[in-house]
Parts: C-alpha cells; structure tokens; sequence
C-alpha cells in the first residue's frame, strides 16, 4: 500500500529533552563499535588528557533520546513503520567533546522532506537537526539525520 | 601504531587513512550496538521481521559502520580531533560481511592556531562495494 508523506512537518520541532551522560555509556559505546580507544575506556589516561576526562567517540550523540517520549514518534508522524525506513545519510559537526557527568540539552526539528525515484521505487527523504548544548548553551555537536521511506 | 597522533605537519593531500578492517559481523554485535545506541529495530535483531519487511535478511545498523568509519580516523589522526563526519549509506552491511574503512586527505588549511585537513572517506565490503561513502574533517595539533 503506498504512503505519502506530510510535507507539512516540514519545520516541526519536538519537545526538547536533557540527556545526562553517564561513563559507563560511553564506555559501552565505543566497546559496541570494537573502538578501544584509551580516550574513550581508560578514566586514568582520560584524566591525563587535555580535557581532563574520558571524551566520548564521534557519533555518540546518536544515543541521546528523550526517555519520556516514544520513540516512535518520528514513524507515527510520517505514518509508516519500522519496517519502510532506511537511515539515508548522517552527518556529525562536533564544536566540543561529549563528557560523562555533562547534561546536555537537545532539540531537534524536521528541516526538509522531499521525494526522489529511485531503483527501488519512489522514495521520500526525511531530513532531521538535531542541536546539542552544554549547561552554558554553547553548541556541542550538531547532527543531521536523513530518513529515507520507501513509499 | 595503534593509537595514532598526528600532527598538521604529518599531513599531505593525498594521503591515505590506514585501513581499518572490521569484522566479519557477527549478530551479537549488532545486538550490543542496538543496547549502546539505543536504536532496538527489529530489522537488525530479527531475520523474519528482515525478510518480511522486504529487506532479504538482517543488516547492520549504518551507524555502526559510520562507528567503523570514525575509528579508523581517530586510530589514525588522536582521538578528539573528529570535527565533522558526513556518510550517506550506499548499500547494506550484512552479516558476515567484513568492512574496511580508509579515507584520503583531499585538502588542509591552517589560520592561525586551527589547522584543519579535509578528506574523503568509505568503507566497503569484502566484495569492493562502497558500503559508506562520505567527507570527514579533523582538527590537527603543530608541532610549531
């Protein structure tokens, strides 16, 4: 059955939400990747390092949900399910290192959709902001996030 | 050198990022990725759900290869010295696969004490399939 999608949730922004990062989920990160970067594991060599703690891997702030909210809400919006979207595309601008004990507020917004056809069918892209800030509300990392749906 | 640091001065355009080979993937790690990020799709935990959602079988999570990708930049370059990584996923990492991941410095620049060198990366399957193509930007110390 094809779908279409809303162009209307174009600019739509959800509620934003407070992630505090813990050491042991960055730790658990980097080990899911197989990245056993001392920067990332080792709180020794973390302490000895210019930002005095362990930092987190690149695309950690992938993790950051809001715990209150379901989480799929994104699908509901658009109306497809799990099993339509692809992860298109991403991208991570980091402006500062994630670090364990920080909260970090996060907010994020519908910036496009548009369709495309294109081997598999006709195609809509999805594409998500998400900006990270610190306690200060200097930005920490921007994310962008490209849903493919097939429709 | 398994934990690289690399210094502006290091860098030529042109360069290539040692290969980082990962895999072949097994289910239990994207089993551990789905509990570190976070992201429980069925599609990746779940063959049935896989086949009937018209994907032909589990697939990796793309970012966890976009993790791999990450690795072998900072393996090279420090950690830390990540400014920007961009991918578009160009085709499915299956199970058993086993995905290199390199990249190649295509420009740097340094103004005043920011020294920033350009590069394209990717990673791909055994069978030489671009699985991950992107352009990644790393901050780089002088030895100056």
């Amino acid at each position: 059955m094809p779908v279409t999608i809303d162009r209307r949730l174009i600019g739509k922004e959800y509620p934003p939400f407070a992630v505090t990062v813990e050491r042991g989920r960055i730790k658990d990160f980097a080990r899911a990747i197989g990245d056993l970067n001392p920067f990332y594991l080792d709180d020794e060599v973390g302490r000895a390092s210019p930002w005095g703690d362990i930092i987190a891997p690149p695309t950690f702030a992938i993790s950051f949900r809001d715990e209150r909210a379901d989480s799929a809400a994104l699908l509901r919006d658009l109306g497809v399910d799990f099993g339509r979207v692809l992860h298109g595309e991403q991208e991570f601008e980091l402006h500062g290192q994630l670090r364990p004990g920080e909260t970090y507020l996060c907010r994020t917004r519908i910036v496009d959709i548009y369709e495309k056809t294109g081997r598999s069918g006709p195609m809509a892209f999805v594409v998500r902001e998400t900006a990270v800030t610190d306690r200060t509300g200097e930005i920490v990392v921007t994310m962008r996030h490209v849903t493919v749906v097939r429709l | 050198m398994k934990y690289g640091r690399l210094y502006i001065e290091d860098v030529e355009v042109g360069q290539t990022v040692p290969p980082l080979v990962k895999g072949p993937l097994q289910q239990i790690q994207l089993t551990r990725y789905a509990g570190a990020s976070g992201d429980f799709n069925p599609i990746h935990q779940d063959e049935e759900f896989a086949r009937a959602a018209g994907m032909g079988g589990v697939f990796a999570h793309g970012m966890l290869t976009m993790g791999f990708v990450a690795q072998a930049l900072t393996d090279w370059a420090g950690a830390g010295t990540v400014r920007k990584l961009a991918v578009r996923f160009a085709a499915l990492v299956r199970l058993k696969d086993t995905v290199t991941c390199s990249g190649r410095v295509v420009a740097k620049s340094s103004k005043d004490d920011l020294h920033l060198v350009d590069l394209e990366v990717w990673a791909q399957n055994q069978r030489g399939e671009k699985v991950v193509t992107g352009r990644a930007t790393l901050a780089l110390p002088s030895r100056g």
